[in-house]
């Protein structure tokens, strides 16, 4: 295990010396902590906008940081050929990947902390003005700031997801390709649902097209789930039980994306 | 192929394989949450792809892949919105392409109750005026009501569109009855204190006058110092129940020198003058029907019942009229306008 920290902590260091991630980070910060002036773009729906931006900016910019991270943490070592360094300690290319990747998610999980509490800031700041609270309120507004941790720890392990498999694709593809590739399959799992929808044979899709869009909704990532803002936009509690399933769900791709990226890479050269 | 790498793929498949049964439990909990996106990107990608090409406007897929894709569904809708008010405000023949934008923003976020309610509202009140063809005013009553239907689909735990909806047919259609089911039914949910005024108000122009009584009776029992309501139920009393009770009896002719006290007193009296003109109906004289009917419609542009009233009981007597928006509409949605008192076969039987 030494050996993996070794390399996660390094990444994590070396992470937070790259300048462009932190100016996303600090963008995303400014969008977030001025999300209340956009509430006013939708009146009588001010304070589900300031969610709506909020979460919304934590998942987008953090996805950013991620694809841009991820993409680059192992090709930058065979690029400067540190990696032969490395590989000649006693690190095995295993160690090595899930090394890299937990440095990676340390990043991210650290950018995503401060969204987080700047998004925490500016609603419990806004929230009370944008909605006045009656007595019978105090139970959504309960169920609010509780769905509002959980939208922020379900976008932890979404986020987790998307690195891990940036740092996969960065192992097979080059910079470009992987950053495209990893967007791509970003978008399309965000809308998983949607080819479901088109596999449905109600709606007149073909026998060839129910194996391959029912296939492609199996085997990708359903970034979607992680998605729970309409629940708090509906005031509609979420359990923990349903908390879990997700994170378990995410936790198995995770799992599945990790291997591939070890099967992959042990076999390339560097 | 190495044997590791073999067993390692197996694993992979396997996983895959073993997310399944996760993966429809989580999909089970979002459906029985409410947790899916509501947005009917079907329904959109239809807008796009089969609407009006002439209508569609640069720009606005990509807002709408962009909130597809990138999850900011409400920002777009927000986008979209302010681009609706361009349009309409500028004229120049862009109102379509504004109401066009308008539907797809109440599609793009379905629980922004704003965009249906503005929606209808160009549609039942503001495009009405528009256009002098009786015919295509029907049409757009039709299209705003059906519009606040949709809008109540999407969101039915909140009282807002049950009373817009309720408003459009009581204000505009003049269609008391559905005005009333559509009050009673805002009145399930929290709700502001005029709602259930509005109910009796509904039942008094249907009219139904024991009702109308019945919902005053719970305003001020609510809130004894509710103006309004004592105000109605006194005029109720004092006006219209003896006419009422004396038409229930079928003593018509009594009923009618009743309601004439009070419509000789206040000739332009919009209550007074349906009541009389309802009165007359039940007593089968279509003619003084018509006549008072005609006065009313005359007397108030905007007496959309009454005008109806002229045209169904000028068909009926062979008088030559000309349709109106409500009568056509009416035909529109196949309901034929009610000449009953309602309970009044209990009392025949």
């Amino acid at each position: 295990m030494r050996p993996i920290f070794r390399v996660a902590r390094a990444t994590f260091h070396e992470a937070w010396r790259r300048r462009f991630l932190n100016g996303i980070l600090v963008f995303a910060i400014l969008i977030i902590g001025s999300s209340w002036v956009f509430a006013y773009l939708q009146p009588g729906a001010e304070l589900q906008m300031v969610i709506d931006i909020g979460l919304g900016s934590i998942r987008f910019f953090g996805m950013l940081i991620a694809v841009f991270l991820g993409t680059r943490l192992i090709p930058d070592e065979i690029e400067r050929r540190t990696i032969h360094t490395i590989l000649a300690k006693p690190v095995s290319r295993a160690q090595f990947v899930f090394g890299k990747f937990l440095g990676g998610a340390g990043t991210v999980a650290a950018n995503l902390l401060l969204m987080g509490i700047a998004f925490y800031i500016v609603f419990a700041i806004k929230a009370p003005q944008l909605q006045a609270q009656k007595p019978e309120d105090a139970l959504i507004f309960a169920a609010m700031y509780s769905n509002i941790a959980k939208a922020i720890l379900l976008s932890f392990f979404e986020i987790f997801l998307v690195l891990g498999i940036a740092v996969v694709a960065s192992t097979l593809f080059s910079w470009v390709l992987s950053v495209i590739f990893t967007f791509v399959i970003y978008f399309v799992g965000q809308m998983s649902d949607f080819f479901q929808q088109l596999a449905d044979p109600e709606r007149g899709a073909s026998k060839a097209a129910q194996i391959l869009l029912g296939t492609i909704y199996r085997i990708l990532p359903h970034f979607e789930i992680f998605d729970i803002r309409e629940a708090i936009l509906q005031g509609t509690y979420t359990p923990w039980t349903t908390i879990l399933r997700i994170i378990g769900q995410g936790v198995a791709y995770l799992v599945v994306v990790l291997l591939i990226g070890y099967l992959v890479f042990n076999e390339r050269e560097v | 192929m190495k044997p590791y790498k073999i067993i390692g793929w197996l694993v992979v498949i396997g996983l895959i394989g073993a997310i399944c049964p996760l993966d429809r439990s989580v999909e089970y909990d979002r459906l029985v949450l409410g947790l899916q996106q509501p947005t009917p990107w079907f329904q959109i990608a239809a807008r796009e792809g089969g609407g009006d090409k002439e209508l569609a406007i640069t720009g606005v897929t990509g807002v709408i892949v962009g909130a597809a894709l990138g999850g900011f569904r409400e920002v777009a809708a927000s986008m979209l919105w302010m681009k609706t008010h361009e349009y309409w405000h500028k004229g120049e023949g862009l109102q379509a392409k504004a109401l066009w934008i308008m539907r797809l923003v109440t599609l793009l976020d379905p629980h922004w109750l704003e965009p249906w309610r503005i929606t209808a509202w160009h549609l039942a009140y503001n495009l009405y005026v528009e256009t002098d063809d009786p015919a295509m005013r029907a049409k757009y009553l039709q299209m705003g009501v059906d519009c606040l239907k949709e809008g109540v689909s999407w969101n039915p735990d909140r009282y807002d569109l049950y009373l817009e909806l309720g408003w459009t047919y009581f204000d505009k259609v003049e269609d008391f009855e559905e005005a009333n089911k559509w009050f009673r039914a805002a009145m399930r949910y929290p709700h502001p204190d005029y709602v259930d005024r509005l109910v009796g108000h509904a039942y008094e122009r249907m009219p139904d006058i024991p009702q109308a009584l019945d919902a005053y009776d719970y305003c001020l029992k609510r809130d004894p110092h509710d103006g309004t309501a004592k105000g109605a139920t006194l005029t109720i009393r004092e006006r219209y129940l003896r006419p009422w009770h004396l038409t229930e009896a079928g003593d018509y002719d009594a009923a009618l020198d009743a309601i004439n006290e009070y419509v000789l007193a206040q000739p332009r009296s919009t209550l007074g003058l349906h009541m009389k003109g309802y009165v007359a109906e039940q007593a089968g004289r279509l003619r003084l029907a018509y006549d008072t009917w005609k006065l009313a419609a005359d007397t108030s542009a905007l007496d959309f019942l009454a005008q109806r009233k002229v045209v169904e009981l000028g068909h009926q007597l062979g008088i030559p009229v000309e349709d109106t928006a409500q009568y056509l509409y009416m035909q529109r949605v196949g309901k034929e306008m009610k000449v009953t008192v309602p309970g009044r076969e209990k009392l025949e039987h």
